[in-house]
């Protein structure tokens, strides 16, 4: 499987703050790439970066082209969803669609009003009159029109209830998501794509801490729900994360052999939602 | 330049006005409307045997003469228009890349496949070219009012209206010199284009205030490194200099733009639109 995005050593600077401390990344085609982490952890910085909106020093190829030299061509292969307040809020619905139609070469405009008969969303109203819900659902009706190789989603349901949340996302899976196609989405609501996903990466102060596809999950990381009699046992074998649980202790390991463990009680694959707030400890700690 | 590139800026020319209506459609309208209702007024103060008599006095003074000799008596009727014009112009230059900065809306701009030089040039293209053809419509409908209405008063004063025909025609013909007045006057003030458009891509906040206050930091560091004021002489050689605002003839149109001083500031132009290219970049 070839690599659509390939990053090496990202660095980017906000004054004395640092957003990116040396990303390394890479996100095979065709993956549902998830990027997690916690506020401030360089989430958008790395989008941005990865759709040639931000300065960034470092390796950087994204569908074989330099983001940084020539983002409109660039643009050809990707789309990107950000927040949902971007849509600019003075255009009507239909002028929204004759721009993108008229500046992109591979929207398809049947497709789009075809989506959009779907809704709710008039063609006539201006986007500062729509809900926030149809403002999303109008931006994931341009993008599932365009004819791209990756899309860049950055909390795109931030702010929405969770009917438009979960239609989103089925949405994306059911009539946008080919097998071909790449998609990244950030988010926060772990869990709500956690079954979307065949790629995770969890980013923090600026750095990947973890970089895995999905399949392979399973076989590095392991939870375990250990009695207190085996507690010592289980502390043995170097956890990367304790946490009580109904009286007793989940611990969670990597790349530990199941033989050992097997032993401490009955073995599980940690959430994402789990794995983050592990893996994020673990690099706090050390 | 293949035709979905030309699609593709017709859009963006399009975008402008749709966002900016108010400046380019709104305004010149209401001024046009508040030169009628002024005019109306007036009318309505007079005498109705008076005004006949005005009414046939100007008929007379047209009939037969070349609209392109008369056209410049309509000039003077273009200058709020014109003002309007340029106060439009420079909300419009030192808000067009700020704005949806602000807004956040960049990021949807951004997301598609039009590059930076395409969205400023079409920038300096709707304040060069396009702004000041809605201007000249909307003056065009004004004129199209007062004839209507001034052929209404002759008609039922049995005045001869061939001359009003020619007043018409000579009308029209000064739309054509207020709009190559308003291409000159942008081609002559393009340094002032850049430089609001340099700012407007730069400022995270109040760019009206950076673009100022640069410019004046500037010319307090001339004078006071090298004791001298080319800065402040060149910009008010060319602000105070009338010839290049309004047209009058047809025969100086080429020689207002082919000669050294505006083709220097056009090259000053360019190099401060590049910046404000350079400047769009990076929405961080």
């Amino acid at each position: 499987m070839s690599n659509i995005v390939e990053a090496r050593s990202l660095r980017k600077n906000y004054g004395n703050f640092t957003a990116l401390d040396g990303v390394d990344l890479t996100i095979p085609s065709g993956a549902i790439s998830g990027l997690i982490g916690p506020n401030g952890a360089g989430k958008t910085t790395t989008l941005k970066a990865l759709i040639g909106l931000c300065d960034v020093d470092g390796e950087l190829s994204v569908t074989g082209r330099d983001p940084r030299k020539a983002r409109h061509k660039l643009m050809e292969d990707v789309c990107f969803i950000a927040d949902v307040g971007i849509l600019p809020k003075w255009l009507k619905v239909s002028q929204l669609i004759d721009y993108v139609e008229a500046v992109h070469p591979r929207f398809d405009r049947k497709k789009a009003e075809k989506f959009l008969s779907t809704t709710d969303i008039p063609s006539n109203k201006r986007i500062k009159e729509l809900s926030k819900g149809m403002v999303t659902q109008l931006h994931l009706a341009l993008v599932m029109s365009i004819e791209v190789q990756l899309l860049v989603l950055d909390e795109p349901t931030l702010g929405l209830d969770i009917i438009y949340r979960k239609e989103f996302y089925d949405r994306l899976l059911n009539d946008y998501y080919d097998g071909n196609r790449t998609i990244i989405i950030s988010t926060h609501q772990v869990e709500e794509i956690e079954t979307l996903l065949s790629h995770l990466l969890f980013i923090n102060k600026g750095k990947i801490v973890l970089d895995t596809l999905m399949s392979e999950l399973s076989q590095v990381y392991t939870e375990v729900l250990v009695d207190a009699d085996k507690m010592a046992e289980a502390d043995a074998c170097g956890p990367i994360h304790v946490r009580e649980l109904l009286g007793k202790k989940s611990y969670t390991f990597e790349s530990v052999l199941k033989e050992r463990l097997e032993v401490l009680g009955e073995l599980q694959t940690p959430s994402v939602a789990d794995l983050f707030v592990a893996k994020l400890k673990e690099d706090r700690h050390g | 330049m293949d035709r979905f590139k030309i699609v593709q800026f017709y859009a963006l020319l399009r975008r402008e006005v749709l966002e900016h209506r108010n400046l380019f459609i709104g305004a010149p309208a209401v001024v046009a409307l508040l030169i009628l209702v002024a005019t109306f007024w007036v009318a309505m103060q007079i005498d109705e045997t008076q005004l006949a008599e005005g009414l046939s006095y100007i008929s007379v003074l047209f009939d037969g003469l070349s609209p392109f000799d008369m056209a410049p008596f309509f000039m003077l009727l273009a200058i709020p228009f014109m003002l309007t014009l340029y106060i439009s112009s420079v909300i419009y230059l030192i808000n067009t890349l700020f704005q949806d900065r602000k807004e956040m809306s960049i990021l949807f701009w951004q997301s598609m496949p039009v590059s930076n030089l395409q969205t400023v040039l079409s920038k300096v293209f709707t304040i060069v070219i396009v702004a000041p053809i809605f201007y000249v419509l909307n003056i065009f409908a004004m004129y199209l009012i007062g004839m209507i209405l001034l052929t209404i008063l002759g008609v039922s004063n049995d005045v001869d209206l061939v001359g009003i025909g020619w007043m018409f025609l000579a009308a029209i013909a000064s739309l054509v010199l207020i709009y190559f007045s308003a291409l000159v006057t942008s081609l002559w003030l393009l340094p002032s284009i850049g430089w609001l458009l340099l700012f407007s891509a730069f400022a995270k906040k109040t760019p009206l205030l950076w673009a100022g206050g640069v410019f004046i930091l500037v010319g307090f560091f001339e004078d006071f490194i090298f004791g001298t004021q080319y800065l402040a002489d060149w910009v008010q050689s060319r602000a105070a200099n009338p010839n290049q605002y309004l047209i009058f003839e047809f025969q100086s149109l080429l020689e207002r733009i082919f000669n050294y001083e505006t083709l220097f500031g056009i090259v000053v132009g360019s190099i401060l639109i590049t910046g404000a290219v350079y400047m769009r970049r990076f929405t961080d």
